[in-house]
């Protein structure tokens, strides 16, 4: 279990890949969205997607926590059981932290009216519906979800080659597209959406997290017989 | 004593080679051994699988009595950075020295310091950014500091101007007198090792071709100097491994043992008796190996 908590250690001894580095992209996300917004002439409030921009971060840090950190912990004679229990309780901690920074990112858009200018990055209403609490769920879910689809991807890709990730990635893609071709012949978009609705934002984070989990799995199983 | 890595009929194939062809040998605890071999002969594809970084397609490895593999038992008492070893993303050598004191339980943080000036290494700079050569000196530090029970060193002077090669080696010596342990170290360059190793094992082409004390190796031939038409005249009938000639003093080195008789024999003739190379002496096995195994293969075809 120690050698466990060392690979959090291990994740975070550079704590420029899972803080700084997402934290600078959100600041400049937020910088350059409400300078956007103090451009718009309109005193209706002003919503936009900046907030998503670290949540990518959290993709390519999921991808080189499987290409890069993965062979070195196999040279600090780390079992491949740690480092994956080590580096997803990293990743659960990381995408808990951006979910604060999401709440604190809502409160300081509340107190401020959208930094004077009406914009919001954080604060954004579908979000917010089931409450502080629901919108934190939302937000470490999709940084989870990021990373995970990252190292999954990665530990595909190292386990089988670049061949059949692009076949899975492929066969992952043409399932969803089947399931909206399926959904416009049966004309159901109108009750997807409803449902969608109905969910909120929170439902389908949850539903996200069982993405994850599933992914995890996966990934896990792929990952146990992975060579640096 | 027992052994601390034991390995019976490791074969590893990819696709289309076959880079470990029934390997079986087993490694004694308190000794440097040398991993000798060329560039893909199996040395680092060998030493993955005995940590458990690799999969053997077939056979066994045994380390400390147990499988490796998944094994923090075994796995916590080894040490294995390989030659092109990956750091994570944006690393500095500090942090790769800070990982490697989490992990090895016993990482001697002075001797890494000592290392590292020693090495003239940069600690702030990305690892990424590294020259070759401070880049297997990362390697080293981590390699020596851990003083794990059982340590690999994979081809580890690669870049290293020869001052630096030479700190190592001596490094090396010292603090395994004063905490034995088993080191193995891989190396294609044999005479700049052959000192430190007290045992050889020649892999060759995914198979063991050779696993002897060093002295035992040495004593498989013997190199005389003199004059050039007695050298001559003295290695007539024998099978030369090696020719120098300078001017008229000639130095040939010849397989076989020679006994304490004909040494005098030798002393007495007026020529001398100098160290073999373990460079040469391998490199001539080795191809006579080949030659005897292709020689076998085409025997079977027929």
């Amino acid at each position: 279990m120690s050698r466990t908590l060392n690979v959090i250690r291990l994740q975070l001894i550079n704590r420029q890949t899972f803080i700084w580095v997402p934290l600078i992209v959100l600041a400049s996300a937020v910088l350059v969205s409400v300078l956007i917004y103090a451009m718009i002439p309109t005193s209706d409030p002003k919503y936009g997607g900046g907030g998503q921009a670290p949540l990518w971060v959290f993709f390519a840090v999921g991808m080189s926590a499987m290409t890069m950190t993965f062979p070195f912990s196999q040279a600090m004679s780390v079992t491949r059981r740690e480092f994956f229990l080590g580096t997803l309780i990293t990743a659960v901690l990381a995408s808990a932290f951006m979910g604060v920074l999401f709440l604190i990112g809502g409160g300081i858009e509340m107190l401020t009216n959208g930094y004077g200018v009406n914009g919001y990055v954080f604060h954004l209403p579908w979000l917010w519906e089931a409450g502080p609490l629901g919108a934190f769920i939302v937000y470490f879910a999709l940084a989870l979800f990021f990373f995970v689809v990252g190292f999954t991807g990665a530990t595909v890709y190292k386990r089988w080659g670049p061949v059949i990730l692009t076949i899975a990635s492929l066969a992952l893609a043409l399932i969803l597209v089947a399931l909206a071709f399926l959904v416009t012949r049966l004309e159901m978009w109108e009750q997807v959406w409803i449902g969608i609705l109905d969910l909120g934002a929170l439902g389908l984070a949850l539903w996200g997290l069982v993405v994850v989990a599933l992914l995890s799995v996966v990934s896990f199983l792929a990952f146990r017989r992975a060579t640096p | 004593m027992t052994a601390v890595i034991e390995v019976q009929n490791l074969t590893k194939r990819y696709k289309d080679t076959e880079a470990l062809a029934g390997v079986s040998l087993s490694i004694q605890p308190g000794s440097i051994y040398g991993l000798l071999g060329r560039n893909g002969a199996g040395k680092t594809t060998l030493m993955s699988i005995l940590t458990a970084q690799n999969f053997a397609t077939s056979g066994e490895a045994r380390v400390f009595g147990e499988s490796p593999y998944e094994n923090p038992r075994v796995l916590s008492r080894m040490c294995f950075v390989r030659e092109s070893q990956k750091y994570p993303d944006d690393a500095t050598p500090r942090h790769a020295f800070t990982a490697a004191r989490l992990f090895f339980a016993n990482w001697d943080q002075a001797l890494a310091d000592r290392l590292i000036e020693d090495f003239q290494l940069p600690m702030k700079q990305t690892i990424k950014k590294l020259s070759r050569g401070q880049l297997s000196a990362v390697g080293v530090i981590i390699g020596l500091a851990s003083r794990a029970e059982v340590t690999f060193f994979d081809e580890p002077y690669l870049g290293l101007d020869a001052v630096a090669r030479q700190i190592f080696y001596d490094r090396l010596i010292e603090d395994y007198a004063e905490h034995p342990r088993t080191i193995i170290l891989s190396s294609h360059l044999i005479d700049e090792v052959a000192n430190l190793i007290e045992r050889v094992i020649v892999i060759d082409k995914g198979r063991i071709l050779l696993d002897e004390e060093t002295d035992a190796v040495r004593d498989r031939a013997v190199t005389v100097v003199g004059d050039a038409a007695k050298v001559d005249a003295w290695s007539q009938g024998r099978e030369v491994l090696h020719r120098d000639e300078l001017g008229h003093v000639a130095s040939v080195t010849v397989l076989g043992h020679l006994s304490g008789a004909e040494r005098a024999e030798v002393a007495a003739s007026g020529l001398d008796l100098a160290p073999v190379s373990l460079q040469q002496l391998i490199v001539r096995l080795t191809q006579k190996a080949g030659a005897e195994a292709l020689a076998a293969d085409t025997q079977e075809v027929r």
